[in-house]
């Protein structure tokens, strides 16, 4: 757990980088620091590892407040990555991953082992890898390599500075599939900056968005989408924020409440999709005008029904004013 | 093959077709007599001679590369201009004014030329030095502070060996500078091969001049040869690999 009590970083007497933010971040929260440039996403990022000082207010991991901590050991049991993933072209990929379990003094047999679960975890073959040097991997799997160093001492908490951002959009948006399936499995507690809203919607159990130093809303991304708390929030989800929304919800979140319309077998122009099916891409299928009809299917390939304009606005109806 | 490389290889031939010529001429005229006739006294001028480099460009190495290191902290960083000067001032004087100026101090001998070669010594180490530590990436350092490592630890595991190459260049850029600004210790009494040269070229006699002046060249050769093995064998394969392809895709 991460508490953000009153925290405020002044710089040089009276700018105000990080004003007064309070917040929490549960044990296993994947929550988002979203933001223009210049918000102070990162800097309140290199402040719970003490990178930046805090000039009033305390952060606390695991109850622990930062400042009284030794910093060497915090940061040696907290993950941290960032945007050009900081491999050191002078070592290996095992040594640059190893790096904090060496620092900690594990044997060789351990640090073995740990790398080749962690490889095996970010999808690289642990052999191929171990004697490589950073420059000889693409983009994509040095960051997976940056991803598997900062998890090598198995810390509770990560954080990640804008981790995918220097990756072009088709291998960042795999790199992002991966990382949150391993994190379904490894449930860390993770502080993530992104200055993307979409990534922010796809990866974040909360987002915080931040501007100016303050927290303009931290919730839930369907609740960010749906509810922006101000005219700020809402200008920076976007004004097709109810159709990004959709992407959080399955085809199946529709089909629970409102059922779905009896399949007409007269018509022929149909197209199957699974129930397991983003709303987002459904609409977009229905907008498409790919068929006639959009057969919903379900797990074992069973037609369900057909999804129509109609149910996807009672939907909506349900969920933006809350009826 | 492109033209640049035929360039490149037409160069070279010419050149050591020229230096094969001149060592057939010099050894057809018997221009290395002398060393052959005195050998106890070349050896003596030798030894002298490498007597003053090593003195001068190990004082040098010694205190140049922890001064660039200590710079280049965070805490320093203010001073560095005022320390690149000083070291400045050394380089901009003319070899033989520092000379001059360490015998107005020292008077005339080996301390003097010693003094005189080591404040010469400074400046390509130290520029050198400082080059390489800021040539590296602040995001690594960032990197390396976030994971928990010791400032020690950044410095030794990621800065040296990152700067090691262009250190070890600036350290042997002032050695070989170094072996041929040793010559002209003879002219504050230091010694050394410069002692032949001066004369040969006084009495014309190339016999004495070519003595002292070819075993200085190679030796000069030589010692360039040397540094570079030595880089090669102190830079990290990964750094040294990662150059090498980021020329190759140039």
């Amino acid at each position: 757990m991460i508490e953000f009590n009153d925290v405020t970083k002044i710089y040089g007497g009276d700018v105000k980088a990080i004003d007064d933010i309070s917040m929490t971040v549960e044990d296993g929260e994947f929550v988002i620091l979203l933001g223009p440039s210049g918000c102070g996403k990162t800097t309140l990022l290199r402040m719970v590892n003490q990178l930046e000082s805090i000039s009033q207010g305390d952060i606390k991991i695991q109850g622990q407040n930062v400042r009284e901590m030794d910093k060497i050991k915090m940061r040696r049991n907290t993950g941290y990555v960032i945007q050009s993933n900081g491999l050191f072209p002078n070592m290996t990929i095992e040594d640059n991953t190893m790096i904090v379990p060496d620092l900690l003094g594990w044997d060789r047999k351990k640090k073995k082992d740990r790398f080749n679960y962690l490889m095996d975890l970010v999808g690289l073959n642990p052999d191929d890898y171990r004697k490589r040097f950073p420059h000889e991997l693409s983009g994509g799997q040095q960051q997976r390599v940056g991803v598997a160093r900062a998890m090598a001492a198995d810390p509770p908490v990560m954080l990640m500075d804008e981790p995918f951002g220097a990756l072009d959009p088709i291998i960042r948006e795999k790199v992002q599939d991966e990382f949150l399936a391993i994190q379904k499995e490894v449930k860390k507690t993770i502080l993530f900056v992104s200055h993307d809203i979409d990534e922010a919607v796809r990866m974040g159990d909360k987002i915080a968005l931040l501007r100016d130093g303050k927290v303009q809303q931290f919730d839930r991304p369907s609740e960010l989408l749906i509810r922006p708390n101000n005219d700020f929030v809402s200008d920076f989800v976007g004004k097709d924020r109810v159709l990004r929304s959709m992407s959080l919800y399955s085809v199946e979140d529709l089909v629970t409440t409102f059922g779905l319309k009896n399949k007409e077998d007269t018509i022929t122009d149909t197209k199957e999709i699974s129930i397991d099916t983003s709303l987002r891409i459904a609409i977009s299928m229905l907008l498409n005008q790919e068929a006639d009809q959009l057969v919903i299917v379900d797990r074992q390939g069973q037609a369900k029904g057909s999804l129509t304009f109609d149910l996807i606005e009672k939907f909506l109806h349900q969920e933006v004013k809350g009826a | 093959m492109n033209a640049k490389k035929v360039t490149s290889y037409v160069i070279r031939l010419i050149l050591w077709t020229l230096v094969i010529a001149f060592f057939f001429w010099a050894i057809s005229e018997n221009m290395f007599g002398k060393i052959f006739e005195e050998p106890g006294k070349f050896m003596e001028l030798l030894g002298r001679h490498l007597e003053l480099v090593s003195i001068s460009a190990g004082l040098a190495i010694l205190t140049s590369v922890p001064l660039g290191i200590l710079i280049t902290r965070p805490s320093f960083r203010r001073s560095e201009w005022l320390i690149v000067n000083i070291a400045n001032l050394g380089q901009t004087i003319p070899s033989l004014a520092v000379l001059a100026l360490a015998m107005g101090f020292l008077g005339i001998g080996l301390k003097a030329a010693i003094v005189a070669l080591y404040i010469y010594s400074l400046l390509p180490i130290l520029q050198n030095t400082i080059a390489g530590l800021d040539s590296v990436r602040p995001e690594m350092k960032d990197a390396a502070k976030g994971m928990g490592l010791t400032p020690a630890q950044v410095l030794f595991k990621i800065e040296l060996p990152a700067a090691a190459s262009s250190i070890i260049a600036g350290i042997r850029t002032a050695v070989v500078l170094n072996i041929g600004t040793a010559a002209l210790a003879y002219l504050i009494g230091g010694g050394g091969l410069g002692v032949w040269i001066f004369t040969g070229i006084q009495l014309f006699d190339n016999q004495t001049l070519i003595s002292g002046a070819v075993p200085v060249t190679l030796l000069a050769v030589l010692v360039d040869l040397l540094f570079r093995g030595i880089e090669y064998l102190l830079v990290p394969k990964g750094i040294r690999l990662a150059r090498k392809s980021a020329m190759e895709s140039v």
